[in-house]
């Protein structure tokens, strides 16, 4: 065990298998670590029932930066993304919302309830399509510092203040809204539809500890606009053989390009010798040397797990402490013998081959926020439910489905304590099968088997600290040069030789791929 | 899926070519043979049955509806008579245009608006302060275009009295069959027309009665294609086509003023405040940047470019929407946006907007032709516009 | 009769804006619809011998330039001599009664935490490090969105600068904590409850948020660096002495005369015209109304320029405070403190309380449990009631204005019973002392003092409804895009409350 390495990356994430993929393509020798048996980390899909497959946490894709998907070539490591076409709110007293791929199909949909927002619908899509495009340029930037008078620095803040100097008034202000306000406030300039309200709400909230009515939340709706397919804006896909299949892609192409990866290898520490990153340790003790060492876990596990606080100044780890994780949502997988019908549009058709949000009214969703805000699981849960076998028969047995169900709100700070959620767990699984049963009558007595992950369940299993999707709240003070705290905001961290490449970093979370790819450019550029 | 309009059950049994297309979400005929040549004589030599349910179609009423339309068309609708239909368009606060359409005063208080593209939305958001009802009628008005010389004696044979004294651009009530309808004399087929007005449910006896009437006189269903050829030979501003809606435009560039889409003859300037009034007028006053114009291309030129590959001259059988640049003296200086061959002029059409300087009457510009995969280019020149006119349209 | 400014409403803001600009020598023309002047701040007798001191109760944040500029105190206005100490009652606890000054607020403090004491000194360093710079914010017309010119860019890089030059550390603590909640910022600060409650309290008074909401640490820092000594006899006082430097220097003054129209031609204002159908001729008018109705209201909808009016449609103002003044026949005791008179009392036993309040108002019910912000105006000054006797101003947080039922007769009378309710759990004697009484609700605010939504800010204090928004980009200068239309009302920036920022910054545009 002599051989040393120019990079560790702790993690084999998507994010951490990114970062690898691109150190390996540039030439560095790379060891990836992962703790668990499968890679992928949140991105992972698991056979828990016999032929059924899960993809256990993350489930949907849109948000994989479509230059990662080029430069790594994953289309040749297996990488298919079906593109999901529908979105499908169903209703218990009416006929439910379906925003369908055809403009004037969707406009009627929606003038069933409001004339008016059918035909505002489609501006608001073009309108977000444009305050997208202006961010995107931000996702692929290192945050600059804006406290700092290095010429680099001052550069990057110029050429950000020349990008924000190129909106035109109504843009900018159009930004600075969507920045500070809450998703339902938002829409509520567009909208009257309650129910359209509350459709496009939920992408405001969505993995964060905030309601719909919470401000910032209308950051987060935007964060879910800028996913894109084949250069389509605002589409989702599944992943072919399920989420995991992703991160197989990434890490065949990191093999490919000479990274060798190891799983069942926990890493216990990371070693700091004379003031910078010699290696780290496993928990079996081997000691493995590396120049640089990469985390893909999250801020907290990084900085308060795998490094020693006395290589860390009290300030730092103060501000590490103070990141919000605040995990918010849980996630139940169910493998089913037929498929469920929902009352409202009965028919296994095009309007359930999307997602499928349960999302009546925005009371409903704000109801489930103050639920978690004391300490409780949602009884009346907000769902998005995708049924992956309908779009992609290789993850069932034929004529079979799996239904994968992200709740929320379940906080991972339950008032009795985390420590909690084991008892609860089964509580929390049947609210959300009651629930759903109440739009899905017959989804009960086709249950064959069922996965419930509660925010505990993802922090020990998955190793998600407080089971934060995202590695910490998206919210405006967590963002970019804020993000994970405001001086360490570049991936680098104040020891020297210890990078950081997962979501807890700038852009933030979900299978984006951009804070791996991202800290891949500056650790390649540093040396 | 498109939607069947309200006649679907006889214009889909007439359509021997299945050529349908969706227009506003609905199953429209694009031509009931395999060629549309017969149903475009129709409209030109006899005449043509056209349904056009799909448009727009919004109401207006209450005290406040004649200042709440002057309010937002460029059009002074407050002086538009009862009984008197008016063409006008629609503009944001920034002077561009929103949509184009007819507006027919059918009573003191009560108004009716055809729009190319949905625009309720933007009428709600203009309402306020205004006493008025607006109500969505698309899908509850049937519509159809009788269109064409033999039009006014067709109609007048399955009508009761009344349609021989309607003017140009007027509108009345009479029945067909025992159905109350609507009559406008209006189209967009730049010829002699009417267009007819009715509850969705009385389709099917008044489609009936109006073919049976009309077949002496050479009535037949036509479909899209043809209605395309007339309006380009009649000059007529496509909405997707030759401009475009501004709140539907990405970028300001792609946005037009009334006055660059050949629509500034519609703009009231001095008048009550209206919707985009100080950005037109500031235009008005300072000349715009672009012009629409028609063009004339050379059929000399075309053959010229064929015979230089050995082939006869060919044109696209349909009229034909593809942009194309437009240049003068080697500089791209607009882009044509419509063209056709017109049957009955033998000519070779086309509608551009080009920029001012390149606009006036004679002007000698060189279109982009493709031929065997090469492209060329083809002299043509700038013409007034309609390219077809004939009298009776107003008579 | 021709004016050279015209201002609509003659609440503070707007007798600020007219003796500010009559100093310069203009003529100035006040228009009050109601028969008296001051607004929110108008004191009343709300029950025969007892008498409030304005809706609103709160004189701490009143800019001291205003005051200096008019000479407010040569027409009889005076600061308190001490600054007001907030009680916070608790229902089994010994109550606080916190203080500003670290120092006098130490032992309070310890009997709840020592940790706490500690914390509130460096707390209060840290607000007084930041604190010119958030005052200097304030007190300065907000920055424009589209800078134009050298001038303007390099002010905005000198707020930058201001902003650097506090030190690397407390810039990023400012941009992490602003947009953050006022409770998990407390929570960084604080163990005590009660303390943190009544630190969050007045930031949130007429908000549509809760201490839970994002951005409510950036409404609780500038309330509270801008908070100083307050004025005796209240926001009342604050009018009398803005009426006196008002009619010293020629403003005509004139109420009864509700603005009904702005007169428009071309672009260009040219005078107002009244309820009775007479007309104001003048090509300058500053609006102390709130924004809706000076845009939507007063203009007709095609004499706004540009989008102006699809903007300020989307103004957000749900009101979500009522007012309920109580005549006692004694000084409100609390079980936890007896013996004592508090004069600013804040009912709310933590941040919890305080959210859930809030949570009615997201579904449109009155809060079962309220929270109260108390002022006895007669503990300073007795003369506002009979002696012996007081007056309890309470301002009572997250009543919704589009309460789902309706504000009827019903719902007053339960506004008031909860609110007693809650006070009784505190003060249990209330009940028997209250001689009279007088419920007021967001509809009644938004009926007789004619405010949009009941909002007593005329506009929520939101993020984006701040600063250079408000209440739009376009208008955050006080000017307007048409051309003679000035805004002088708590709906531009610094926003609502007594601070007569408003008025003074609109003043210093007119040349």
């Amino acid at each position: 065990m002599t051989k040393r390495y120019d990079s560790i990356v702790v993690g084999g994430g998507h994010n951490g298998l990114v970062c690898a993929a691109y150190l390996a393509r540039a030439g560095r020798s790379v060891l990836v670590l992962e703790r668990r048996h499968v890679l992928g980390g949140a991105a992972v899909t698991e056979e828990l029932h016999p032929g059924f497959k899960y993809s256990v946490c993350s489930y949907v894709v849109s948000l994989l930066r479509p230059e990662i998907i080029r430069d790594l070539q994953l289309p040749r490591f297996g990488l298919e993304i079906l593109p999901l076409e529908c979105s499908f709110t169903p209703q218990l007293d009416g006929p439910g919302l379906v925003r369908w791929p055809d403009g004037d199909k969707t406009r009627r949909e929606i003038a069933q309830f409001s004339q008016r927002d059918a035909e505002i619908y489609p501006e608001f899509g073009r309108e977000m399509m444009k305050v997208g495009r202006m961010v995107k340029p931000i996702l692929e930037m290192t945050p600059p510092d804006p406290s700092s008078l290095r010429p680099g620095n001052l550069l990057d803040m110029l050429k950000l203040g020349r990008m924000f100097g190129q909106l035109t008034e109504s843009e900018r202000i159009l930004q600075a809204k969507m920045f500070t306000m809450s998703a339902i406030d938002f829409l509520d300039e567009w909208f009257e539809g309650d129910l359209l309200k509350a459709t496009l709400g939920v992408s405001g909230i969505i993995g964060t500890f905030q309601g719909v009515r919470s401000p910032g939340t209308a950051y987060v709706l935007l964060h879910h606009y800028m996913g894109e397919i084949d250069g389509a804006f605002r589409a989702w896909g599944l992943s072919k053989g399920g989420t995991g299949q992703i991160s197989n892609a990434i890490a065949d192409a990191a093999r490919h390009f000479g990274a060798e990866i190891r799983t069942e290898a926990s890493v216990d520490e990371v070693m700091v010798r004379g003031g910078r990153v010699r290696g780290v340790v496993l928990e079996d003790g081997t000691e493995i040397q590396a120049d640089t060492v990469v985390s893909g876990l999250d801020p907290h596990r990084t900085f308060l797990k795998l490094c020693n606080s006395s290589d860390l100044d009290a300030e730092f780890l103060g501000s590490i402490k103070r990141f919000k994780m605040r995990g918010s949502s849980g996630k139940v997988n169910l493998a089913l013998d037929r498929f469920p019908e929902f009352t409202c549009r009965p028919g296994d058709g095009l309007h359930v081959r999307g997602d499928v949000a349960i999302a009546p009214s925005v009371d409903y969703l704000e109801r489930a926020f103050d639920e978690a805000k004391y300490g409780d699981f949602s009884q009346r849960p907000f769902m998005n439910v995708v049924i992956p076998s309908l779009v992609d028969p290789s993850v069932a047995p034929p004529g079979k489905h799996v239904m994968s169900i992200f709740v929320q709100y379940a906080p991972y700070a339950l008032k009795e304590g985390p420590e909690n959620w084991p008892q609860k767990r089964q509580a929390f699984g049947d609210a959300v099968i009651d629930t759903l049963a109440e739009y899905c009558p017959t989804l009960k007595e086709s249950i064959l088997h069922r996965q419930v992950l509660t925010p505990w369940d993802l922090e020990q299993k998955i190793g998600l600290t407080e089971g934060n999707i995202f590695h910490g709240e998206l919210s405006l003070e967590q963002l970019f040069f804020l993000r994970p705290t405001p001086l360490w905001s570049r991936y680098k961290t104040p020891i020297p030789g210890l990078w950081m490449c997962a979501s807890g970093t700038h852009p933030g979370g979900g299978i984006m791929g951009a804070p791996g790819a991202n800290a891949a450019r500056r650790i390649l550029k540093t040396r | 899926m498109p939607l069947p309009t309200p006649f679907h059950p006889r214009t889909s049994k007439l359509c021997e070519s299945l050529q349908f297309k969706s227009w506003a979400g609905y199953f429209a005929v694009s031509s009931y043979q395999s060629h549309h040549d017969p149903e475009y004589f129709a409209f030109r030599n006899a005449a043509g049955l056209l349904d056009i349910s799909p448009l727009y179609k919004y109401e207006v009423s209450g005290v406040d509806s004649a200042a709440f339309l002057a309010s937002v068309a460029t059009r002074d609708v407050g002086t538009l008579q009862a009984g008197r239909v008016t063409y006008a368009c629609f503009c944001d606060s920034h002077g561009k245009v929103i949509d184009d359409g007819t507006i027919a005063r059918i009573d003191e208080q009560s108004f009716r608006v055809t729009t190319a593209s949905p625009t309720f939305g933007w009428f709600d958001r203009q309402r306020r302060g205004f006493d008025i009802q607006l109500r969505d009628v698309s899908d509850t008005l049937a519509a159809l275009a009788i269109q064409g010389p033999n039009s006014r004696e067709a109609l007048a044979s399955a009508a009761d009295d009344g349609i021989r004294d309607l003017g140009f651009f007027g509108i009345m009530s009479t029945r067909i069959d025992g159905v109350d309808v609507q009559v406008s004399r209006t189209g967009y087929t730049g010829d002699l027309g009417y267009e007819v007005w009715l509850r969705s449910g009385d389709a099917l006896p008044v489609w009936d009665a109006l073919m049976e009437a009309g077949t002496p006189f050479g009535l037949q269903a036509a479909g899209l294609d043809a209605l395309d050829v007339t309006r380009i030979e009649a000059g007529f501003v496509l909405q997707d086509v030759d401009y475009f809606s501004a709140p539907r435009c990405l970028i300001e560039s792609r946005k037009s003023s009334p006055f660059e889409i050949g629509l500034g003859w519609t703009v009231d300037l001095e008048r009550e405040p209206f919707v985009g009034q100080a950005a037109l007028r500031a235009e008005h006053a300072d000349g715009s940047d672009w012009q629409f114009v028609g063009l004339e291309i050379s059929w000399e030129g075309i053959e010229e470019l064929y015979a230089a590959w050995g082939l006869p001259p060919s044109l696209p059988t349909h009229a034909c929407r593809d942009a194309v640049p437009l240049f003068s003296g080697g500089r791209q200086v607009g882009q044509v946006t419509s063209t056709t061959w017109s049957p009955i002029l033998k000519k070779y059409l086309a509608l551009a907007t080009v920029r001012t300087a390149q606009s006036s009457l004679g002007t000698g510009l060189e279109i982009e032709h493709t031929v065997e995969f090469e492209r060329s280019r083809v002299a043509a020149s700038v013409v007034d516009r309609p390219f077809f006119d004939p009298d009776r349209k107003r008579a | 009769m021709q004016y050279d400014l015209i201002i609509i409403g003659g609440g503070h803001n707007g007798l600020t804006c007219a003796a500010l600009q009559a100093s310069r020598g203009r003529k100035v023309l006040v228009l009050e619809r109601r028969g008296i002047l001051g607004g929110l701040a108008a004191g009343e007798e709300f029950h025969p011998g007892y008498r409030t001191v304005g809706v609103l109760h709160d004189t701490s944040s009143v800019r001291s330039s205003v005051i200096d500029k008019l000479g407010l105190e040569s027409h009889g206005l005076k600061r308190r001599s001490d600054e007001a100490a907030v009680f916070a009652p608790q229902k089994d606890g010994p109550g606080l009664l916190l203080f500003d000054d670290p120092v006098r607020a130490c032992d309070e403090l310890a009997a709840h935490s020592a940790s706490d004491a500690d914390r509130y000194v460096e707390f209060r360093a840290f607000l007084a490090r930041i604190g010119s710079y958030l005052r200097g914010i304030l007190g300065e017309i907000p920055p424009p969105i589209s800078p134009r010119g050298a001038g303007q860019f390099l002010a905005l890089l000198r707020k930058g600068w201001a902003l650097r030059s506090l030190g690397r550390e407390t810039m990023y603590e400012c941009l992490r904590i602003g947009p953050t909640c006022v409770q998990d910022w407390l929570d960084e600060w604080f163990e005590t409850d009660v303390l943190k409650a009544a630190l969050a309290s007045p930031a949130l008074l007429g908000t549509w948020s809760g201490p839970g909401s994002a951005g409510t640490t950036a409404l609780a820092l500038m309330q509270i660096c801008t908070a100083g000594r307050g004025i005796v006899g209240g926001p009342a006082a604050l009018v009398d002495a803005l009426v006196l430097a008002c009619e010293s220097r020629g403003v005509e003054l004139r109420t009864n005369a509700g603005v009904v129209r702005i007169l428009t031609d071309a672009g260009r204002v040219q005078g107002v015209e009244l309820a009775d159908g007479s007309g104001v001729e003048g090509g300058l008018v500053a609006s102390s109304v709130d924004p809706r109705q000076t845009f939507l209201d007063l203009i007709r909808p095609l004499d706004l320029p540009g989008d102006l009016g699809s903007g300020i449609e989307n103004w957000r103002c749900r009101g979500t405070t009522a007012k309920v003044n109580l005549a006692l026949d004694g000084p409100l005791e609390f079980s936890c403190r007896p013996g004592a008179v508090f004069d600013t009392i804040r009912v709310g036993e933590n941040l919890e309380e305080i959210e859930r309040a809030f949570d009615s108002v997201k579904y449109r019910r009155l809060p079962v449990s309220p929270h109260i912000d108390i002022h006895m105006p007669t503990v300073l000054d007795p003369g506002l009631a009979p002696a012996g006797h007081h007056v309890a101003s309470m301002l009572v947080h997250f009543v919704p204005h589009d309460l789902e039922a309706g504000w009827g007769d019903t719902q007053r009378a339960d506004l008031l019973e909860v609110c007693l309710n809650r006070l009784a759990e505190v003060a249990p004697e209330c009940r028997d002392r209250i001689v009279g009484y007088q419920v007021v609700t967001p509809a009644d605010l938004e009926r007789e003092l004619s405010l949009t939504g009941g909002h007593i800010h005329h506009g929520e204090h939101g993020l984006d409804q701040l600063l250079s928004f408000r209440p739009q980009a376009t208008c955050a200068r006080y000017a307007t895009p048409l051309e003679g239309l000035v805004l002088c009302g708590s709906g531009s920036h610094p926003g609502g409350g007594i601070t007569c920022a408003p008025g003074e910054l609109a003043a210093s545009t007119m040349s």
